[in-house]
């Protein structure tokens, strides 16, 4: 049944991320082909290519291997993931040239932007960053994208708002900001109609409806039909026809479906102007998981029995109802021993500290290093740590002896050509 | 029974091709959002859930194309089936959606019957519907707003019928093609075939 054997890729559908630009069948077989054979040097001496040459270029234009660069990690790798190593790279890029102006409305440079938010834990935080660092203000790409990030929050007010700030700054293209904007408010428009009509309907106080993505059927012998209920959020994306799928929906999303924007109500904050140095304080990591909230816990108390009157006789329960809070490091000698070693043991390893900082964080840490006297390396350390991966002297220097190597043969080559004319 | 289920006709096999087709077509305007998703409905069909639309207008267009298919089917002259996607604003191709249909022409007086369950030609169609479910894995995003429209190929000596004009074919220029499976009802063979506009990478 399959024809030419190239079912490669719906086997492992799964594991692909979708891309907005979709992606090219020809690198996706041989991207799961390699895949099946293991870590084959194809893919990382192409990789080992493009970090070299990232250190080489001398052109007038760095941006572009980068570019490439990412652009063929994303074909690459299709399940994305750690070896693929893009948001390092994402990240890597968007900081070397924060400080060039002549990228900062460069198209490829705003849509690597945009990339790296789709990476970060609060988009909306970068986006505004981007904006008070002037970085893709002319650019529609940006407020599209930012618009976008505020409707999958259910934010349509500030999505508008987004817009008008875009048109306000007059970004290119014109029309495609035009397109997206009208997009939005017919969905906004198709929406609020869609709950007037049914609000009229019923007046109970709605649930959020119940679908089923199919009949469950019984099996053997019994005859037991279990309702299928889903909410939430298998209802959420059954939203707009052409709402992008890409961006995954945020834990923080409601399941509110629409937020009725009240006219009669005072104007909340509308978007954020341009502040001078809004960064200096950088935002919390809200990355963090299973945080608990710090509790009182000297008014809690264990309710007495009074019922049958004997109170004072009641012995001091066993027992207190409630988990006593207890530190941490109280705890860990209770703890059974370990007999694994802990450093081979890496399933389910702790989240490192250091990890928890946001790729917007460290943007900010390292622009605040820069008022700071510069420390100055007295070897090329820019060059050895520029890429994704780290490079030795060896490498760079070999690099630059087979370039000389190549050009004293083309040299060599042109000079027996000029003989030959002669 | 039993001659009704094991044998398929030329009828029968018009049928069940146009049955795929008006289910396919319904699948790709869902998968690909040309129509919001609350305008269809699901209903199960080959042992799967599928989304049929309900608006009225899409309703009618599609049984009437159908409907002409099978005659043509019922025929053996038809030849492909393509379904178009474009740009609402710039009438841009941006995909195409090929279905080559092989007719077995020796096979013309509708009585013979062949040897094939109706049951594994379901099962070929569903898996050919699931595969065209599993292709937003490559697919480029349909920004945009975007309109479709349905192509056939038949033998040239064909009478256009009302309502259809002849149209160019609607080629993407630098496209990329991924071809699916296929399904045969041992009487007409149906080859299908995605191209759609080539990423801008390396």
């Amino acid at each position: 049944m399959a024809e030419g054997g190239d079912v490669e890729w719906e086997l492992c559908k799964e594991n692909i991320q979708p891309l907005r630009r979709g992606r090219a069948i020809s690198a996706l077989h041989q991207a799961l082909n390699q895949q099946q054979d293991g870590p084959i040097s194809a893919t990382s001496q192409q990789r080992q290519a493009f970090e070299s040459e990232l250190r080489m270029y001398d052109g007038d234009d760095p941006l572009d291997v980068w570019d490439r660069y990412i652009k063929w990690t994303e074909q690459t790798f299709p399940q994305g993931g750690k070896e693929s190593n893009l948001a390092t790279l994402l990240e890597r890029v968007v900081t070397r040239f924060t400080e060039e102006q002549k990228y900062h409305n460069d198209p490829r440079y705003v849509d690597l932007w945009i990339k790296f938010t789709k990476n970060c834990h609060d988009p909306l935080e970068v986006y505004s960053y981007m904006q008070t660092h002037k970085i893709g203000v002319t650019q529609a790409s940006l407020y599209i994208a930012w618009s976008e990030e505020y409707e999958n929050q259910g934010n349509y007010r500030q999505a508008d708002l987004v817009f008008q700030e875009g048109f306000k700054k007059c970004a290119e293209p014109h029309d495609k900001l035009l397109q997206f904007h009208k997009a939005l408010q017919a969905r906004v428009s198709r929406q609020v109609m869609m709950n007037e009509a049914d609000d009229s309907s019923d007046d109970e106080p709605k649930q959020p409806e119940r679908m089923s993505l199919a009949d469950l059927k019984h099996r053997g012998k019994k005859k037991a039909i279990a309702p299928v209920n889903r909410t939430g959020g298998a209802i959420r994306s059954v939203t707009g026809g052409l709402q992008s799928h890409g961006t995954s929906v945020l834990g923080s999303v409601s399941n509110s479906r629409l937020l009725i924007f009240d006219e009669n109500r005072a104007p909340s904050a509308s978007l954020p102007e341009p502040r001078p140095e809004p960064w200096l304080a950088p935002p919390t990591s809200k990355a963090k998981e299973n945080e608990q909230r710090p509790e009182k816990w000297c008014d809690v108390k264990v309710p007495q029995k009074t019922k049958f009157g004997h109170t004072a006789m009641a012995p001091p329960p066993p027992k207190p109802t409630f988990q006593p809070f207890v530190e941490e490091s109280d705890q860990l000698p209770a703890m059974t021993p370990c007999k694994i070693n802990p450093a081979v043991n890496t399933v389910l390893s702790a989240r490192k500290p250091s990890r928890e900082e946001t790729p917007l964080k460290r943007l900010q840490q390292k622009e605040a290093e820069a008022g700071k006297p510069q420390e100055q390396s007295m070897y090329c350390k820019e060059l050895l740590l520029s890429g994704a991966t780290e490079f030795c002297f060896e490498e760079l220097r070999a690099e630059r002896y087979f370039k000389k190597k190549a050009q004293e043969s083309q040299a060599g080559k042109e000079e027996k050509d000029r003989r030959t004319d002669c | 029974m039993t001659s009704t289920l094991k044998g398929i006709t030329l009828k029968g096999s018009a049928e069940l091709v146009a049955e795929f087709f008006s289910f396919g077509i319904n699948s790709i305007l869902y998968q690909r959002g040309i129509y919001p998703p609350e305008t269809f409905t699901r209903v199960t069909q080959y042992n799967m859930s599928l989304q049929l639309t309900t608006d009225a207008k899409l309703k009618t267009y599609l049984t009437s194309v159908v409907s002409q298919l099978k005659e043509w089917l019922f025929d053996c002259t038809v030849q492909k089936l393509v379904l178009v996607i474009t740009c609402l604003e710039t009438n841009e191709v941006l995909e195409r959606w090929q279905f080559d249909i092989e007719c077995d022409k020796s096979a013309p007086d509708g009585r013979a019957s062949r040897e094939k369950s109706v049951k594994t030609i379901q099962d070929e169609i569903r898996s050919v519907i699931r595969q065209i479910t599993a292709t937003v894995t490559f697919l480029p995003l349909l920004e945009t707003p975007c309109a479709f429209d349905l192509l056939v190929y038949t033998d040239k000596d064909l009478v256009v019928p009302e309502k259809w004009e002849e149209s160019g074919p609607q080629i993407i220029d630098q496209s990329e093609e991924v071809r699916l499976r296929s399904f045969t009802t041992s009487i007409h063979k149906v080859n299908s075939m995605v191209a759609y506009k080539r990423t801008d990478s390396v």
